[in-house]
């Protein structure tokens, strides 16, 4: 006896079942009841520059993750491809200072010298390495004077693991990835279907539902900011993607990777009238911003206020607890640092490898409240008793 | 006509008034109507070790003032003296590393080799320049990692010169003067009158009018700490000023200069018993209360608890914002140093490089209050409406 039509459908509905099996068919209980504390936007957005990178090797799982624990308002990254074109997350184009690519004898015909930004470079290149391959390595801390503890336990991660580390975070936590080097990943990397590297950053966001102009509420859901060096890359996803964008300026003295513009035309009022029709904001070398002489800040340029007139949100970079980074006349206090670039120069985010300093700074001076002016009032009468009337 | 009755009584009037003509009768102008604000006791003491010399060279006019002006409770400093018995301002028995004697080709040959504390030492010592050869050396900053540009401009300070700082302050600041070396400083000077180190100490603290047990109101008035690591000075001295002590300790392995004794015979029970008849409080070395491995704190040890048993304060040293003296733990973040110093252990003052800082974390963390009960109870206020109705 054959397959009679009486047990056509239920073996086709058996089917059905064994072929799902794999899939759930019910939310992961993890996620039920999950009210996500929405990101926060009534104070500068903390920005974990590599993650929590202070403590933990920059870019790795556990510097993100550790990030978030701190109260970062969004996890930075940088993308890179590897040989095969998987994206992954890491800053230089060269793996020497942050793995321990040294110790793996088996890659070491694979050192090259190339031409990067114009410098001729030579180490061993995310380029030359398939993922597999990259993934046998292991992170090492930058910094001599921070944490080695973590040196060769924590993997590169790709780009798809890092949004997955937002995305399952109890809270809303926003990315912000940088389409790293473009014109030199694309010289380097081919991808089959004739897709560029841009295409390629763009695909990964869009297959993780990342939608939505500054503001919407699908961004508020998913928050983002995409960020290049390279106006000519943002301006060409600009049509693929309506998340919004943020131009990063590198310092004086560099020209654009992409168009070899200087920093001087790159801040114009004219180009900056120019790129705000695909950006909502500029990411400068805070150095810049406020020019350094003696190791002392000096009067600030007026990039700050130039930007903001044309609705431009300011995220400089980067800042660092230690004192090699902190300049004079902040005595070595990086909440002197952060008081100042907030309150002083208004700046609208800040990069930094400590979020955990800047969170808890951010708490101490303006913890995010529900009802912010209930908060507010209170605050002031509080002011007023403590001071014995003087407001 | 010789000097008649009638004459004699305005004579002497008149020569009355010439020879007070150089002394005030009347009180300084920038001294009238003026209300000091009274130290604050609602929280742990802000010490501003050797002055704020984060920022300017160690003991100088200049980090003293700096220390006041941002905040400081007490201005520490070290007590030594000088060939001609004058008590001065300085750290170190040598002046090799905070002064630029070695530019001083006239003082060449002063270079010796004496021990100290048991070890021997070669350098340029304070017991062998008067004072007024002290006064011709200029102060440097003993940090390379910190701000060099004030080398070469502040002399040495004498005890009475740091008192006056203190004493001109616009607010009430307390002094916190230590017997440094006295069993060195004996050796090497003697006074003509017969009297000791001690002595001189403490007749200068008589002469600007210090006196007063702990929290009595000549104490509020002119507040003061006396620290030694010498626990037979400290002795010695307390018949002769009912101002506060506090005894100093030393790192594990180091005996007390006068008596040899170990760091467990001083900090045990015993001894602490008999100490406290003495002294306030101790001052130990923070990296023996919470012990350090890797760099990373280890478990608290019990001295702050015993020591609190016996009403005893515990004021350790030194807090300082830069990596080098912060461990891992810290994410290098001063301020989660001071919050765990201050909360988790429970210390009654902290001595710091950086009174600054200090001070800006505590007065975001318990700004002082005239009414400070209300004030907590609005803080309370203010977060349970922040919170959306949880505490």
């Amino acid at each position: 006896m054959g397959i009679s039509s009486t047990c056509f459908i239920p073996l086709l509905f058996l089917s059905l079942i064994a072929g799902c099996a794999a899939r759930p068919l019910y939310p992961l209980p993890s996620k039920l009841n999950i009210h996500k504390q929405p990101l926060q936007t009534s104070r500068p957005y903390n920005l974990a520059h590599r993650g929590s990178n202070g403590e933990f090797p920059e870019e790795t799982a556990a510097a993100y993750m550790r990030a978030i624990e701190e109260g970062a308002d969004f996890i930075e990254t940088d993308i890179l491809a590897s040989k095969d074109g998987v994206l992954i997350c890491h800053h230089d184009v060269f793996l020497d200072n942050t793995t321990n690519i040294a110790d793996h004898k088996e890659f070491a015909d694979r050192k090259r010298t190339y031409m990067v930004q114009g410098v001729n470079t030579t180490g061993f290149f995310v380029v030359d390495f398939t993922l597999e391959e990259l993934k046998t390595l292991r992170a090492k801390q930058r910094y001599s004077f921070r944490d080695q503890q973590y040196n060769g336990k924590f993997p590169i991660i790709t780009f798809e693991e890092y949004i997955s580390i937002a995305l399952d975070a109890q809270r809303v936590v926003g990315i912000y990835p940088e389409m790293k080097n473009p014109v030199f990943i694309n010289q380097h990397v081919k991808w089959v279907d004739g897709k560029k590297f841009e295409d390629k950053f763009v695909d990964t966001l869009k297959k993780y539902g990342y939608k939505g102009a500054y503001m919407s509420k699908e961004w508020l859901k998913q928050p983002i900011f995409i960020q290049s060096f390279a106006p000519t890359s943002l301006v060409y996803i600009s049509n693929k993607t309506d998340s919004p964008k943020i131009f990063l300026i590198d310092d004086v003295d560099i020209l654009t990777e992409d168009t070899n513009q200087s920093y001087s035309e790159i801040t114009s009022d004219a180009y900056l009238n120019y790129i705000k029709e695909y950006c909502v904001g500029i990411g400068p070398w805070k150095d810049t911003v406020v020019p350094v002489a003696n190791n002392y800040s000096q009067t600030p340029t007026d990039l700050v206020a130039r930007a903001h007139a044309l609705d431009l949100q300011v995220h400089p970079y980067t800042y660092r607890n230690e004192h090699q980074f902190l300049h004079f006349n902040f005595l070595q206090d990086p909440y002197r640092e952060y008081d100042y670039w907030i309150n002083k120069i208004g700046v609208d985010g800040l990069f930094t490898d400590f979020p955990g300093s800047l969170h808890n700074y951010q708490e101490l001076t303006s913890p995010v409240s529900k009802d912010n002016r209930a908060s507010k009032l209170l605050h002031k009468i509080a002011v007023l008793i403590s001071s014995n009337g003087k407001v």
